[in-house]
Order: C-alpha cells, then sequence, then structure tokens
C-alpha cells in the first residue's frame, strides 16, 4: 500500500467523525498551544532580565566594600571604608590598556533639588569622569563633566532625563542653576525645617534615557564629580562605595576579575582572599546567576505544557482505540482483500500522526496568538515574547512523536487482528 | 493435475472451544477445483462449510493436509504472504455485501488494488468492473444509497478486480429477495461461461441447482460430489419473471 493512500485514507477517516476529530485534537491542539505560549513566556522574562542586567552597561567588573574581617572576627553591621579612589587609580595604572574604562562612585543621598519654580527630591551620586563610558550611557545635551572639574571639586551636576523634565519640563536645562537642599536637625518638623544647607550647582548636560532597572527607576538621579560629593554633599572624604570597571570585552571579564581582586587584595595587604574587606562580582556571573533562575522558570513553565501536552496524548490512544474496536469489520474486509499488517499499521498510525500535527500545527498557531494577547497585558507590555524556531520544531516533533506513541498500541491491536474474527465482528 | 486451480488433500481442521471441548471442523478434506467450475459447497449447519470457505480464501489455516491454490502451497505462509494471496488469486463475496460505508461504489471496487497493484490503471479498471456487473452509472453512490441487490453487485466487481484465480462466494444471496438473487447468479453464470472459476457455498437447493457441480459435506468430510446435469439459467428465469430461489 502506498503512502499516499495510508493518507488518504487516514484523512478521510478523520473528515467522517469532524466532531470527534476535533475534540481530541483538541487536547494535543492545547497542549501544544501551552507549551509554546509558557516557553515563549519564559524566554522572554529571561531575556528581559537579561536586557536589564546590560542595561546597566556591559562588560561590568564591580568592587564593592564588605565587612572587613580582623583575625577571624567579621566586623558587624555597616561595610568597611576601605575602598578607596587610589584603589581605582591603581587598577587603572596596573591594568592600563588591558581595561576599557573604570570609574567610581559615591552615594551621597537624597536631596531636595530647586529650579526655576519646581522642586524635586532625588538621589545624588559622586561619579568620576568616565561614568558615561562604562556605563554606555550617552547624554542628551550638554556635556559631562571633565576631569578638571573633578580636580576642582566644581560645583556641577548632570540630570537623569526624568529629573531634568520634572524640573525644567520642556527648556534645556543646561546652563541653569539647581539648589540642592537638605534639612538637617528632624524629619522638617517646625523650626527645625529651616535650617538647611543649600547648595548651588550649575547643570552641564542631561542624560539619555534609560529606563528602569529592577524597579529603581536610574532615569530619575543627578550625578556630580565624585570629589565634589566627598567634600560638599557628604565630608567623607576619599571613601567610594563601588568602583566599576569596564573589561574590554566579555573574553576578558574573568582574567580582569582576578586582576583587580589580585590588586586590591596587594593594596590592602589581605594574604587570605577569604577574609577581603571588598568584593568583585562581574556580568557574567549575574547573567549567569539570573539564567539559571529564568532557565528553570522556563522549565517548570514547559513541563506544565508538557503535562497537557501528555493528557491530549493519552486522549487520543483512547479515541484510537475506540476507533479500531469500532472498525473491526472494515479491518477484517481490508485484510480480506489483500491488506498486509503494515498496511493495516500504517493507516491507524497515520490516522493518529495527522490529529496531533494538525492539533501540532493549531496548537503552534493559538500558542502564538495567547503570547499576542499577553502582550496587550500592561504589566507584559514591554515583555519580549520570544518564540524560537527551536520552540515551533520542538512542539511539532513532540506532537507527531506522541501521535506515534499513543498511536502505536491501538494500531498494533488493528493489525494484529485475525481477519476471519474482524469479518464476523458484529 | 496441475492445473487445477484448488488442490485439497487430506485437509483437518480443529477448533478448541473454551478449554476443553475441540471441535473436528474438517477432518481430511480432499477437493479438486478446475478451472472454469462452477461448484456449490453445501450442508448443514455445523457440517464444515465455512471452515472449509475459510481455508479456501486463505483465510485461515488448515491444521494438516496440504492446499495448492494456483499452483501455489500455501500451507506454511506467513500472514502478511496469505495477505498477497488473497489479494491476487481470491475475490471475496460475502453474505453481508462487506463493503466499507464511508466509501462510495467506486472506492470500494478499488480496495483490492490499493493493496497491490499499481495505481495509474486503478481507476479505470474499477470502472470497467463496475461496468461489467451493470453499476456503470451508481459509481459514486454509497453502500447506503444502494439496495441489496446491488451492493451485491458492488462487492463482485471488488472481487474481480484482481482478476483473481477464483472467486469465492459465502451464500452471496443469503440476504437478498428471489430477483435480486436471480441477477446476482445470472452474473455469476456469466462470469463462469466467461472462464472464471466461481467456488459458492449455500444452503438452499434452489441456489445451488445454478451450478454445475455440487459438493456436499457432512460431519466434516465431503459426503457426495456430484456433477448438475442441466444447471438452471438464471436469465431464463429472470425473462419469464420467476424468481431463482422458489
Amino acid at each position: 500500500m502506498k503512502l499516499y493512500d495510508s493518507f488518504r485514507s487516514a484523512l478521510q477517516s478523520l473528515v467522517v467523525n469532524k466532531l470527534r476529530s476535533a475534540l481530541t485534537m483538541l487536547g494535543v491542539i492545547i497542549g501544544v498551544a501551552a507549551v509554546i505560549a509558557m516557553v515563549s513566556v519564559g524566554n522572554g522574562a529571561s531575556q528581559s532580565v537579561q536586557n536589564t542586567i546590560l542595561n546597566l552597561g556591559s562588560n561590568l567588573v564591580t568592587v564593592t566594600p564588605q565587612n572587613a574581617t580582623d583575625q577571624g572576627l567579621r566586623g558587624a553591621g555597616a561595610q568597611a571604608q576601605t575602598l578607596t579612589i587610589d584603589d581605582m587609580h591603581s587598577i587603572q595604572d596596573q591594568l592600563g590598556d588591558s581595561i576599557s574604562a573604570a570609574e567610581a562612585e559615591q552615594q551621597a543621598g537624597r536631596w531636595q533639588i530647586t529650579a526655576a519654580g519646581q522642586n524635586t527630591n532625588t538621589t545624588v551620586t559622586g561619579v568620576t569622569e568616565d561614568y558615561p563610558i562604562v556605563r554606555d550611557w550617552g547624554l542628551e545635551s550638554g556635556d559631562f563633566f571633565t576631569t578638571s572639574d573633578i580636580n576642582v571639586n566644581a560645583q556641577v551636576a548632570v540630570l537623569g532625563s526624568t529629573t531634568a523634565t520634572n524640573l525644567f519640563g520642556d527648556i534645556d536645562p543646561v546652563g541653569q542653576t539647581i539648589q540642592l537642599r537638605q534639612a538637617f536637625g528632624g524629619g522638617g518638623q517646625g523650626a527645625a525645617a529651616q535650617r538647611a544647607r543649600i547648595l548651588n550647582f550649575r547643570v552641564v548636560g542631561v542624560l539619555g534615557t534609560k529606563g528602569s532597572t529592577f524597579g529603581l527607576i536610574r532615569d530619575d538621579q543627578i550625578v556630580v564629580p565624585l570629589t565634589t560629593a566627598q567634600h560638599v554633599l557628604t565630608g567623607q572624604l576619599n571613601r567610594v562605595n563601588q568602583i566599576v570597571i569596564k573589561a574590554s570585552s566579555s573574553d576578558t571579564i574573568d582574567i580582569t576579575t582576578s586582576d583587580v581582586s589580585n590588586i586590591l587584595l596587594v593594596r590592602h595587604n589581605i594574604d587570605d582572599p577569604a577574609s577581603a574587606d571588598f568584593a568583585v562580582t562581574n556580568q557574567n556571573d549575574t547573567l549567569a546567576a539570573a539564567s539559571a533562575v529564568t532557565g528553570t522558570f522556563t522549565l517548570l513553565l514547559g513541563a506544565i505544557g508538557g503535562i497537557s501536552l501528555l493528557v491530549g496524548g493519552i486522549g487520543i490512544m483512547n479515541i484510537m482505540l475506540v476507533s479500531v474496536n469500532e472498525r473491526t469489520r472494515e479491518i477484517g474486509i481490508r485484510k480480506a482483500v489483500g491488506a498486509r499488517r503494515g498496511d493495516i499499521l500504517n493507516q491507524f498510525l497515520i490516522e493518529a500522526i495527522a490529529l496531533t500535527g494538525l492539533g501540532g500545527v493549531i496548537g503552534i498557531l493559538l500558542g502564538w496568538a495567547i503570547t499576542l494577547v499577553v502582550h496587550q497585558i500592561p504589566q507584559a507590555a514591554n515583555l519580549p515574547l520570544v518564540i524560537t524556531s527551536g520552540t515551533v520544531i520542538i512542539a511539532v516533533g513532540v506532537s507527531v512523536a506522541i501521535g506515534v506513541v499513543f498511536g502505536l498500541y491501538p494500531a498494533m491491536r488493528a493489525a494484529r487482528l485475525h481477519p476471519i474474527q474482524a469479518l464476523r465482528y458484529e | 493435475m496441475t492445473d487445477s486451480v484448488v488442490q485439497l488433500r487430506g485437509i483437518t481442521k480443529t477448533y478448541r472451544i473454551g478449554r476443553e471441548i475441540t471441535v473436528n471442523a474438517l477432518r481430511g478434506v480432499d477437493l479438486d477445483v478446475r478451472p472454469a467450475e462452477f461448484v456449490a459447497i453445501m450442508g448443514p449447519s455445523g457440517s464444515g462449510k465455512s471452515t472449509l470457505m475459510n481455508v479456501l480464501g486463505c483465510l485461515d489455516v488448515a491444521d494438516g493436509g496440504t492446499y495448492i491454490l494456483a499452483g501455489e502451497n500455501v500451507n506454511k505462509l506467513s500472514d502478511d504472504k496469505l495477505a498477497s494471496i488473497r489479494n491476487k488469486h481470491v475475490g471475496f463475496v460475502f453474505q453481508t455485501y462487506n463493503l466499507l460505508s464511508r466509501l462510495n461504489a467506486i472506492e470500494n471496487v478499488e480496495l483490492p488494488l490499493i493493496y497491490g497493484g499499481d495505481r495509474k490503471q486503478r481507476r479505470e479498471r474499477a470502472l470497467a468492473a463496475l461496468e461489467q456487473v451493470g453499476l456503470g452509472d451508481r459509481i459514486h453512490h454509497r453502500p447506503s444509497e444502494l439496495s441489496g441487490g446491488q451492493q451485491q453487485r458492488v462487492a463482485i466487481a471488488r472481487a474481480l478486480l484482481n482478476d483473481p484465480s477464483m472467486i469465492l462466494a459465502d451464500e452471496p444471496t443469503g440476504n437478498l429477495d428471489s430477483r435480486s438473487s436471480a441477477e446476482i447468479l445470472s452474473i455469476f453464470q456469466r462470469l463462469n461461461d466467461m472462464g472464471k472459476t466461481v467456488v459458492m457455498v449455500t444452503h438452499e437447493p434452489d441456489v445451488a441447482a445454478h451450478c454445475k457441480r455440487v459438493v456436499r459435506m457432512r460431519d466434516g468430510l465431503i459426503a457426495h460430489d456430484e456433477l448438475v446435469p442441466r444447471p438452471r439459467r438464471a436469465e431464463d428465469e429472470i425473462a419469464l419473471g420467476i424468481g431463482a430461489a422458489e
């Protein structure tokens, strides 16, 4: 029997039992759609997390202070204040051209900002001049402050785009003056509120829009020269909260990480890396950790879809068994006129595969439609929904495989029927 | 004797019913059917005629003895080999027609060629077979849209399609009125006139009277085997307006 005839015969019998075929197929359709939609959401979430991490700048090695350890006793509470701007300079000097850039930061806390009759409250951070390079963060207008600004503790500021809009609306803030106020002596009650420091800063630039990372809206901030933050805003001279080094490529990021660690261990006179008073992390680690999490998440979602696919497969087997039973006489007739076991096996197997294969294709379309609907949900609007060709191939492959696996037993039962018994079957 | 279509020697067949009871359905049957014979196999229920029919049609395998069908020994063949033998050498006509209800007439007739033969000639030959049984104008009707006699004629067309060595009919008129029965018998007689070998199981003497030879079974053995001196002609009976089996 030619394959063409097997297909024709299988499709004919599916068309004859339209409702039954449709309902049986529904199990597979839902299963495949679930796999496609869930894996696509999972992949999307994973890509979204990766984008978010890379949004902080690429190939970054970050040094943060850790609790100092003294002869095995770990200091409590606050982080050690051992990271300095000299550490950064030392790293820059020793690694030279093998790194792309480096910058150091000091948090200066939240400040009340006023300008042009508007006011806002936002964070101020002291940074060094290579901040835009390290963070892959271009300026919307104006320029970033320079080394000479840092050398003279210049009271200049670069605004985040949201902050700029909050304070100046449509006016270009570059060249304008803003006032930083910090109340001291109480939470702004009574007379105490009157006692505040007021500092004037000249706006030299506005950062481009970056969006938010892990809920932190990074466009609402002000950056000032590191030395200005240290001397004018916080009074914590020399101390920095973190040093960020940009490796020259993702291939050298691990080497850079260990280089940085070694340099600082020497500088801080620490023999045992385990008791270092700083921590060096790199983006590869962060990405790996994140993708491990999202990978598990995707696997879980895929497994849920897989279970519904399995249930659909059992439905196929059920219906195929009923169908073999119903058509016992037909099998007898076919055998009487010369059908071999293989012919009967093929006929029923192809019928099962046609059910699951068609179900698979419809399921992919439905799954795709579901991801489009998911996209309409505001919370997921900027979640990239990824349907890869791999997912589609696996879904179709799996549904056809389900047809083979769950169709094989009924088809074998059909093929093994004895022609006389099959012909006598009422 | 190699020119026989069917050569049975000492065929035995035993059935086991349940755990204890065994039935000796055939107890050593010898039978020769030569080309262009029209043989009726008769006998009461339990005489073994259905079993003989199944063995002849290669639907079942004998326990003992030898069976040579069209020069081929079919005793020890596998299921798939038997299927090819059925496809090539045997055309079945059943009492209950056994057409596939979801296929139309021509698709039913084509069925044997699906399992053997090439696809190009299929439609052509099926059409020729249907015309031979006088149903050239009903090719797209489903079995449910045809009368019993017409359905049986479709079944005969199907049996003819692979130009088998033998047409094996099991009570072909059992479900038909006398007029349709006569039509079916006249088709068999016409095919036999053209040289086809026909073996027909029946329990009606009136039907058997249309055959050239009658074999009577009793208790798993052939009891009588005689030629019919002057077989009745179904065409004449139709012309006279009387049924065959009255």
